[in-house]
């Protein structure tokens, strides 16, 4: 249906940031679609005013009429429009349950996962690895960067170390709120090679502006190299500070300051 | 005697913008170390009066480049990491560590509690070498000054050292000079002992 819809719009948000994951199409069809209606009303009762500022201008020897608004002609001045209005509301109420229910409830099984942490004022974000297993030891861990493989359905969870953050990528026209406590869900399948931005959308304190990160979508083979580039190899030191007793502690104190 | 004094003025003026300058900028920083640079451990910024101005500009170059703090468990380090961002030149890095040290160091309340400063002592022998006997730091070592800064950040940078969280990146030379050092301190009550022997330092 969306796919149908997008051949009658204007396509400015795709001139303007291409997509590159499969639900952004439908955000962008949603946007047009409000766009659209709510821009018919305002410029038609814009329009209207405007023409009823001149028509009824001021005349010589022309007295203004108080109208009370209780006949049926003139209650019909508001009714009409008004259930034009509702019938638009569902119009826009329709395919906003239905983005609501593709992007949020009906989250497909995945190819990939991986988890996002977010703190102030940094991303950090744990990819699977070779094995395609998150939790394990050759999960790549890195900071304001996130690797992903084109043309592959993940699951992403969001997490927050400290404040509410919101995990935005404009290309993917995915926006989604970490909250402190909380692992939030959700997908996206990457579409579109390239390198993009990751941005914080939440007010998070006085480094939330330069809280970006990149996304880089990558080929199979490219990702595949990227993968066995930075596959964590674990040396004899950092092998004996993994077993050390105080590992829990340092990680405790390093939330409690 | 007029065009000396004209040069005089001229001087004293671009001295004048100089120090402006710095504290302008750390006025970004304020949030965090508080506006007299001694810190604030609610949010896990260190004092940075006590630092020589060559320790806190290498620091912010080291943030900037992501030697330092880009570790995912560096919780406080990831703050500072896109923080040095705001310092677009080394100049900067210059003038805003300038007006830090100007704001001048003093002794901090001690919040650990369990250290020995008599088993600190001994352990302190090895620290020497770099830090001083006064604990005051050597620049020409890349040793920080250990004094007047608050001991719940020592430990914590122990830690962060010990477990590799900071100082394992290749480049950080410095950083790796620390860690077998702090790999010498067996358990966090060494530590402690370690950190309660620098407090009384402290002057």
């Amino acid at each position: 249906m969306f796919d149908f819809l997008d051949r009658f719009m204007p396509g400015i948000l795709e001139w303007l940031l291409p997509r590159a994951s499969t639900y952004a199409i439908e955000i962008d069809v949603l946007f047009d679609v409000i766009t659209i209606l709510v821009g018919f009303w305002f410029f038609l009762v814009l329009g209207y005013f405007f023409y009823l500022i001149f028509r009824y201008r001021h005349r010589e020897g022309q007295r203004a009429e108080y109208i009370s608004g209780e006949t049926h002609k003139q209650k019909q001045a508001i009714e009409i429009p008004h259930y034009l209005i509702l019938i638009c509301d569902v119009a826009i109420l329709v395919p906003t349950f239905m983005v609501w229910y593709n992007i949020k409830i009906d989250i497909p099984p995945p190819d990939e996962e991986v988890r996002v942490v977010s703190q102030q004022w940094a991303w950090t974000f744990y990819h699977a690895g070779a094995d395609g297993v998150l939790g394990t030891d050759d999960d790549i861990v890195s900071i304001n960067e996130l690797h992903l493989k084109n043309n592959t359905q993940y699951t992403y969870h969001l997490e927050s170390l400290d404040v509410m953050h919101s995990f935005s990528i404009p290309v993917f026209r995915l926006k989604q709120d970490a909250i402190p406590g909380r692992v939030i869900s959700g997908h996206f399948k990457p579409i579109l090679t390239g390198e993009w931005d990751i941005q914080c959308a939440e007010m998070c304190g006085v480094a939330h502006g330069i809280m970006g990160a990149r996304v880089f979508i990558e080929t199979e083979e490219e990702h595949a190299a990227w993968i066995a580039a930075n596959t964590p190899k674990l040396s004899e030191g950092e092998m004996l500070a993994a077993k050390d007793e105080n590992l829990p502690e340092v990680k405790e104190d390093q939330n409690n300051g | 005697m007029q065009a000396l004094a004209l040069i005089l003025s001229i001087f004293s003026g671009l001295l004048a913008r100089a120090d402006y300058r710095g504290e302008q900028l750390y006025r970004n920083c304020t949030i965090c170390h508080g506006p007299d640079g001694q810190g604030i451990e609610l949010q896990l910024a260190p004092a940075l009066t006590n630092l020589s101005e060559k320790y806190l500009v290498e620091q912010l170059k080291k943030f900037k480049s992501g030697m330092r703090g880009a570790h995912a468990e560096d919780l406080a380090g990831l703050r500072m990491l896109p923080m040095s961002q705001t310092l677009a030149t080394e100049e900067d890095m210059i003038a805003v560590s300038q007006y830090i040290v100007s704001l001048g160091s003093s002794p901090i309340e001690p919040t650990l509690e369990g250290g020995d400063p008599v088993k600190g002592q001994a352990t302190y022998a090895t620290c020497l070498a770099c830090h001083g006997p006064d604990g005051k730091g050597n620049d020409l070592l890349n040793a920080p000054s250990l004094i007047n800064q608050h001991d719940w950040y020592q430990l914590t940078q122990l830690k962060n050292f010990k477990s590799g969280v900071r100082g394992s990146n290749p480049q950080d030379i410095a950083g790796a000079q620390m860690r077998p050092m702090s790999m010498l301190l067996a358990d966090e009550q060494m530590m402690k002992d370690v950190i309660a022997y620098i407090q009384t330092l402290d002057q």
